[in-house]
């Protein structure tokens, strides 16, 4: 009984991580129809930054978050500026937006080798090693808070997108590009702006991965995986399909360990993404608020 | 998009790119013209030698640049080493090679057949040992691996690999006569639940198999509850600490890697375990795992390792090595890395002082009949042909205590005595 | 109107004229680094022929294709062990069980572009922890280690040459057959070419079984060539990443630029690499960003405009 309130608590605390790296994903898809290859890249960069103001300036890593939301939506901006919109939409573009974005993160990873060295790092905070007991369970308290920021972005985002302007014009440009011209939407405008957002999201999740994981410039492939998975699980573009998939996929991995030998285990996020690709393409929360 | 252009096109495209790559070959056979072999007389002793500069394993990799740099400063200050009745200095040429099987073994390639170094020190970690050596064995060039410490390197029958490490196995072994003893004297329950968690290498493959052969031969004293491998470089290890907190055992035997053992144990703290007896195999002591554990964290850890600063106590060589390190690194205290890295270069010279001469056979032979004293526990260094020519020397325990890293066995060089069970435990 | 040969005659001489070079290269004193370099090149030219057939001819980039590449090069390693076949026949197998894991990927070929490109790194690295678990085939961790043969080690050189020549004229002829053509259709427009009775199940199914033999054929020559094999490394994501680079460096789509691009791989890889290791990633990244946005066709099409532009303004065929 103890072990599955253990079993049921990881669960959800893996899912308000994963929901968080998923986020920026899922906007940026869901509104540009580009995959963003980046996105590994991007969590690793704003885990790098966590650590820099930890580090060297002693700002706590979870204050440090407004901070990376900044770079983040800079880095953003500029990568659209200077490379997505050059780039062929639609079916044809796919190949050419894919392996610039990959080419993207190479040259993040090598700069990160360069700043930092391939040594591995993590934010250790002087409470990081304190945890709460949580019906009969050991909670890490930088797990909470992960969880609980995780739950404010999801809140966040979808006031964002529902309840200003801004957000309206940008699930509109999701719904139809041209009749967003057509009614003096500037598209280009709220396209940068969402690659913006979408980036500065990813950033965030690299600082609170940094808090619970220890990581190095070549980290990000699997967060991008995973990211993956749960934007394709919770539907292309649906932002509550994303923390439900979150769920689905965190409780997939934790719970595996009871049939599968615990080695095996990190082969289920592999193969649940590709099951769900072959089998639900459209996603198992069918409802799309953006698209 | 690019869809097919009219016939006659793409036929005058397709011996344009066939002329590009004619002349792409003509390049390439220029640039790999031969070098001239260097005629006549030497001037010096090519060694040469790759390390994982950059990538996953990158501080380590330097940490065994150290001591070689250090080794080969002492000798060539001597002079050098005495060929064929001159003596020559020593050429040590260190590539990088990026923690990548195939890149260590290109490099080695490249250092053998266009470099033309005369012998081989091995790269750190044993994937890469394991490879790269298959590359020296078929040159038939003398290769002297100080990183690399599994036996699955040693037992294949090859004639030309050398190990400086003891094998791990011997490592799982010597953790448990410590726990042995502690079980007699009444500090462990009688029999103790182990966990055994090894990442899936042969270097964690050999600890398991240690521990395993002596829990068998102990009739009954010790269960292997939990028994599971890991993936090298992992994160997210909370699956499994679970499956070892759901099993209640007594006893927690880890073998990682250092990134591994800092990502790991900081999960284990998280997740509010704790053992009587708590070990991550070889790591433990070391100073960027305690920086970044919290020093707390990382007491009553037992680890196993090839070397100690603390030997300097005892044995005079390592006094040596440990003075001279700190005067040419401001200070620093060196581990065991820098240690193995700094013997291996002395042995390998030793070999070749020994034979008089730059003959890769030659050389061979003398480093398989090589017993020289050593700064490595025990005393003595030298490659026992039935263990597939890899060092057996014994290993010391240390555990982290609120002060220092005592030595606590064996018996003969401990310098302080163990505690078990661990009383960070309520 | 004729029909065009398969391969141009003055395509073919050329062609011939390379592979002689290169065959009787060995003869002018090379040192074995440089033969041993040249080996492993040509296999790395095969490799990244065969995922263009895929990445380039049909446009479905693969992140995967390390696993049909540990297959073949398990099985192969496996024969030569347990079985004592003789190598090449080993390498065969070796090509064959690629091929048909290759096939088992057949739900995955429904899917297209990211979605296809995203499944194949699932694949691909399920597979890499399924076999490096999978000990009693692979060895675990520990790997399997051949017999060392110095002798066969140096013929391998004209091994590999000969598979990455017949590599090489299949591309060519591909890409110039109506098979190649109806792959281009599917690249351009799948519902297009279902139209005009173009199966893209089948014609998928087909390459991309051939494109995992061959690669599958390069696992066990780079088996062979090593002498061992791993299962961490050789099914790792660097390893899938490494085709996706070659191809698109030397030219995706393009019949022979993978070739190039393969040979630029090799020769940035352990020239360059030697003396700057710190910066290959960001040099691949920043040629891959520049490649998308300047000139699609790699180095391959870079070099045609130029030799277009040093021919001055004669009525060259544009790039369509």
């Amino acid at each position: 009984m103890a072990r599955l309130a253990d079993l049921v608590v990881s669960a959800v605390l893996l899912a308000g991580l994963y929901a968080t790296m998923a986020y920026g994903l899922g906007l940026i898809y869901g509104v540009l129809r580009v995959v963003n290859l980046a996105h590994g890249g991007v969590i690793m960069a704003g885990a790098y930054v966590g650590w820099v103001l930890f580090d060297r300036f002693g700002v706590d890593p979870y204050l440090a978050i407004p901070v990376v939301l900044v770079l983040g939506f800079a880095l953003g901006v500029a990568m659209y500026r200077v490379l997505i919109r050059r780039l062929p939409r639609g079916a044809s573009g796919g190949p050419a937006s894919l392996l610039l974005l990959f080419g993207v993160w190479l040259v993040l990873r090598n700069i990160a080798y360069l700043l930092f060295t391939g040594n591995d790092r993590s934010i250790r905070t002087a409470y990081s090693s304190s945890s709460l007991a949580i019906a009969g369970t050991h909670v890490p308290v930088t797990r909470l808070i992960v969880l609980a920021i995780g739950l404010v972005i999801a809140v966040g985002l979808h006031l964002l997108l529902h309840r200003t302007l801004v957000g309206r014009a940008i699930r509109a440009a999701a719904q139809n590009a041209d009749s967003c011209t057509l009614v003096g939407i500037d598209v280009e405008r709220i396209y940068r702006l969402t690659f913006g957002i979408g980036t500065a999201l990813a950033g965030v999740a690299g600082v609170l991965l940094a808090t619970v994981f220890s990581f190095n410039p070549a980290s990000g492939s699997s967060e991008l995986l995973k990211s993956f998975v749960v934007v394709v699980l919770g539907g292309l573009g649906s932002m509550s399909g994303v923390v439900l998939a979150a769920l689905v996929v965190a409780a997939a991995e934790v719970f595996a360990v009871l049939i599968l030998p615990s080695y095996l285990t990190s082969a289920v996020g592999f193969l649940l993404l590709v099951l769900v690709l072959v089998l639900r393409p459209g996603g198992l929360f069918g409802h799309r608020v953006l698209a | 998009m690019h869809v097919a252009p009219p016939v006659n096109a793409m036929s005058y495209r397709s011996s344009r790119s066939c002329h590009l790559l004619l002349a792409l070959v003509a390049l390439g056979a220029v640039a790999c013209k031969p070098k001239s072999k260097p005629g006549g007389e030497r001037t010096e002793i090519l060694i040469g030698g790759t390390l994982p500069l950059t990538g996953s394993e990158a501080r380590i990799g330097g940490f065994y640049k150290e001591g070689y740099d250090l080794a080969l400063d002492e000798i060539n200050q001597a002079g050098g080493v005495e060929v064929g009745g001159k003596k020559l200095p020593i050429k040590l040429t260190v590539l990088d090679d990026t923690t990548n099987q195939d890149t260590a073994a290109s490099l080695a390639d490249k250092l053998i057949n266009s470099d033309k170094v005369d012998f081989l020190l091995g790269t750190y970690s044993t994937a890469l040992v394991q490879r790269q050596s298959t590359v020296a064995e078929q040159n038939k060039v003398p290769y002297l691996s100080g990183g690399g410490a599994a036996t699955a390197i040693y037992q294949r029958g090859y004639k030309w690999i050398f190990g400086a490490l003891a094998p791990v196995e011997l490592l799982g072994t010597t953790l448990m006569t410590w726990i042995d003893e502690q079980q007699k004297a009444g500090k462990l329950p009688k029999p103790a639940k182990i966990a055994v968690l090894w990442e899936n290498t042969s270097h964690g493959k050999d600890f398991r198999k240690g521990i395993s052969d002596f829990v068998a031969k102990s009739g009954g004293g010790y269960e292997i509850t939990v028994d599971e491998s890991f993936e090298l470089n992992g994160k997210d290890y909370s699956a499994l600490l679970g499956k070892v907190k759901a099993a209640g055992t007594d006893i927690f035997l880890a073998d990682a890697h250092l990134p591994d053992y800092i990502t790991m144990h900081r999960q284990y703290v998280d997740a509010g375990l704790c053992h009587k007896v708590v070990s991550y195999g070889a790591r433990g002591s070391e100073k960027a795992a305690i920086e970044a554990l919290g020093k707390d964290n990382t007491e009553y850890v037992l680890s196993g390792t090839w070397w100690s600063p603390l030997l300097a106590n005892t044995n005079p060589l390592a006094k040596k090595f440990v003075e001279a390190f700190k005067a040419r690194y401001s200070g620093r205290t060196p581990e065991w890395f820098q240690a193995l890295g700094y013997e291996s270069v002395r042995a390998l010279v030793e070999a070749i002082h020994q034979a008089g001469s730059l003959d890769r056979e030659a050389v061979r032979a003398k480093l398989a009949g090589l017993k020289m004293e050593s700064l490595v526990p025990g005393g003595t260094l030298d490659f026992p042909q039935d263990k597939g020519y890899q060092v057996q020397a014994p290993f010391v325990v240390q555990q982290n205590t609120p002060d220092g890293a005592p030595i606590i066995y064996p018996q003969s060089i401990a310098t302080a005595a163990g505690i078990a069970p661990n009383p960070r435990c309520k | 109107m004729t029909v065009p040969p398969l391969i141009p005659r003055g395509m073919a001489r050329v062609f011939l004229a390379v592979c002689v070079v290169l065959a009787v290269l060995p003869a002018l004193d090379l040192s074995l680094y440089t033969h041993n370099l040249l080996t492993r090149a040509y296999i790395l030219i095969a490799a990244a022929l065969a995922w263009n057939w895929m990445g380039g001819f049909v446009g479905q980039i693969s992140f995967g294709h390390a696993a049909m590449f540990g297959v073949g090069g398990f099985v192969a390693a496996r024969g030569m062990l347990d079985l004592h076949l003789p190598p090449q026949l080993c390498w065969l197998g070796g090509a064959v069980a690629a091929g048909v894991f290759a096939l088992g990927a057949h739900p995955l070929l429904r899917l297209r572009g990211p979605y296809f490109s995203i499944a194949t790194i699932g694949v691909g690295e399920a597979s890499r922890v399924v076999f490096t678990y999978w000990e009693k085939f692979t060895g675990g961790a520990t790997g399997l280690s051949l017999p060392i043969d110095a002798d066969f080690q140096y013929q391998l050189y004209w091994w590999t040459l000969g598979v990455a020549a017949v590599v090489a004229a299949a591309s060519v002829v591909i890409r110039r057959s109506s098979f190649g053509l109806r792959l281009l259709a599917i690249k351009a427009d799948v519902e297009a070419a279902a139209d005009v009775g173009i199966s893209a199940t089948l014609y998928q199914d087909l390459i991309f079984m051939l494109s995992g033999a061959v690669v599958g054929l390069c696992g066990g020559l780079s088996a062979s060539y090593a002498s061992f094999i791993e299962p961490s490394d050789t099914f790792g994501f660097e390893r899938s990443i490494a085709f996706v680079l070659m191809a698109v460096i030397g030219g995706t789509g393009t019949a022979l630029g993978p070739a190039l691009g393969a040979a630029v791989f090799v020769l940035v890889d352990t020239s360059l690499l030697a003396s700057y290791p710190e910066l290959h990633l960001g040099l691949y990244g920043v040629l891959l960003i520049n490649i998308m946005l300047f000139e699609p066709l790699g180095l391959l099409g870079l070099g045609q405009r130029v030799l277009r532009l040093a021919r001055g303004p004669k009525p060259a065929p544009r790039r369509a």
